[in-house]
């Protein structure tokens, strides 16, 4: 399996989504934004197309559309407008956009798919390179932030800052978001943003009552999922997110359960 | 003269047509308690509030001071949730500071644990908070500012869930910790039981006006209705 260099490719790409998606679904979940990934999976999808029509990295117009909502969305949610509906009129809006460009672009319907359900396999090292990079900055941001991160995430009351540092604070949080689903779109796709972003973390609770406890976690069933259904997709010639999807679904259940009998 | 650590003049608020204060000033001291009263609407979390952000931002203005170098608040209302995660030890940990490096220092360590202690917490350090019941919650929320080493403490109604054994216990342990590190304490209550024996000073907010003196002659009119409230369901 490893013989073929886009399998290698695809690992290494797959591990590095998975870290940051987890790390980031930690702070997610906690905040209950569950919701708005999907949202902004959304503006990624019409970000993608919009590069494919403009002949662009489709996961840079990803990077720049959603970065863009989240800014959009954190203003407004500072201006204490009911953050459902913003959220709502902002995915329809990316959704028809996301089909204009791909009709703008005359994209095929693979690419499409592509978008949709995520391309790992078909990833190259430009790609890889944009990845790290990425990966880089929310790593060193979450280093920088992680203590007025945690408790914006995790005890939002008990986050002594003035208002105004406060909303910068929630945009930078919503932008290592965007950053998040736009890549971790890469692996499992834009409509299957919750199989790595919200899973993974929110299955981890169950176990953890630690912030890093939760992260360490977390992590480690993204990459489970990631390592055996990348494997399972070249095995079996199906499309990798299904396995994922599939594995990191049982482990949640899992969860669930146990913390029933707990 | 000392700089007092509060200092209100000339402090005027209203919403729309309804004043809620006028022109009140008062000056409060760093090693003192002093319990805020009033009824509800009085503008006692309106006054709070703005203690709150003028501490924050830094800035004095000509109607409010306040000197802090590290503020400590713990709110009325937490909205955790059933499945919430952490542990009370790790919710403690967690308000300790507000930046720096994401691990906690050897020292930060020690802070958490004997805020744990001050309000006899440790023997339930590794619970879930989410499986504490109100009591607990209410003590781990207050553990968590006394883990900052906090030189102003500010609490709303902490004791407004506890009964009046559980309020004499809060009462007692703030205290402690108000005395051994000699910090001011703001503390807005609606139960005055406590007031005259365990407080140095009241504030109290009424009639768009402020009345403050020595806890143990707080008026009779402040004094709240609350046990009659209580006796009145009962």
């Amino acid at each position: 399996m490893f013989s073929e260099t886009y399998m290698v490719n695809a690992y290494l790409a797959g591990t590095v989504i998975s870290i940051i998606s987890a790390l980031v679904g930690t702070f997610v979940v906690a905040r209950s934004y569950n919701f708005l990934t999907h949202s902004l999976s959304e503006i990624a999808f019409a970000g993608a197309a919009m590069g494919f029509w403009l002949g662009f990295a489709p996961l840079l117009g990803m990077v720049a559309l959603t970065a863009l909502s989240a800014i959009a969305i954190g203003s407004l949610e500072n201006a204490k407008v009911k953050s459902d509906n913003v959220t709502s009129a902002i995915s329809a809006l990316a959704i028809g956009l996301g089909i204009l460009f791909l009709a703008l672009g005359h994209s095929s319907s693979s690419s499409a798919t592509g978008i949709l359900f995520g391309s790992v396999l078909g990833i190259s090292v430009g790609d890889i390179q944009l990845l790290l990079g990425m990966a880089a900055f929310i790593l060193v941001l979450f280093f920088l932030l992680f203590r007025p991160l945690s408790l914006l995430a995790f005890d939002e009351a008990g986050l002594l800052l003035s208002n105004k540092k406060k909303g910068l604070l929630r945009i930078v949080f919503l932008l290592v978001m965007a950053l998040s689903v736009a890549i971790s779109s890469q692996l499992v796709g834009s409509l299957l943003i919750f199989v790595l972003v919200t899973l993974p973390a929110a299955s981890a609770r169950t176990y953890q009552k630690t912030i890093p406890g939760l992260i360490a976690l977390s992590i480690f069933f993204a990459l489970f999922g990631t390592w055996l259904g990348l494997a399972l997709a070249y095995m079996t010639n199906l499309p990798t997110s299904v396995f994922i999807a599939l594995i990191e679904v049982a482990i949640y259940l899992l969860s669930l359960a146990l913390a029933k009998v707990n | 003269m000392m700089t007092e650590q509060i200092q209100v003049n000339h402090y005027t608020v209203s919403f729309g047509k309804k004043m809620i204060l006028k022109d009140v000033s008062f000056a409060l001291a760093g090693d003192q308690l002093t319990v805020v009263l009033g009824e509800n609407g009085a503008g006692k979390t309106t006054l709070i509030r703005a203690l709150i952000q003028s501490a924050l931002t830094g800035e004095s203005s000509d109607t409010i001071q306040v000197h802090t170098n590290k503020l400590a608040y713990v709110p009325q209302f937490r909205d955790l949730g059933d499945d919430y995660p952490l542990s009370i030890k790790a919710f403690v940990g967690l308000g300790i500071r507000d930046a720096g490096l994401p691990w906690l220092s050897h020292e930060e360590k020690e802070r958490v644990s004997d805020a744990l202690a001050r309000l006899d917490l440790s023997e339930l350090a590794d619970m879930p908070l989410a499986q504490a019941s109100g009591g607990q919650k209410q003590r781990a929320y207050i553990a968590q500012a006394l883990a900052k080493k906090p030189d102003l403490l500010i609490l709303d109604e902490p004791s407004s869930a506890l009964d009046s054994m559980h309020t004499a216990e809060l009462v007692n342990q703030i205290r402690q910790a108000q005395r051994d590190w000699k910090i001011g304490v703001l503390w807005i209550s609606h139960d005055t039981s406590w007031v005259k024996e365990s407080a140095d000073s009241y504030l109290w907010l009424h009639d768009q006006t402020i009345t403050m003196g020595p806890a143990a002659e707080l008026p009779d009119g402040a004094s709240s209705k609350h046990s009659e409230e209580v006796k009145h369901v009962l």
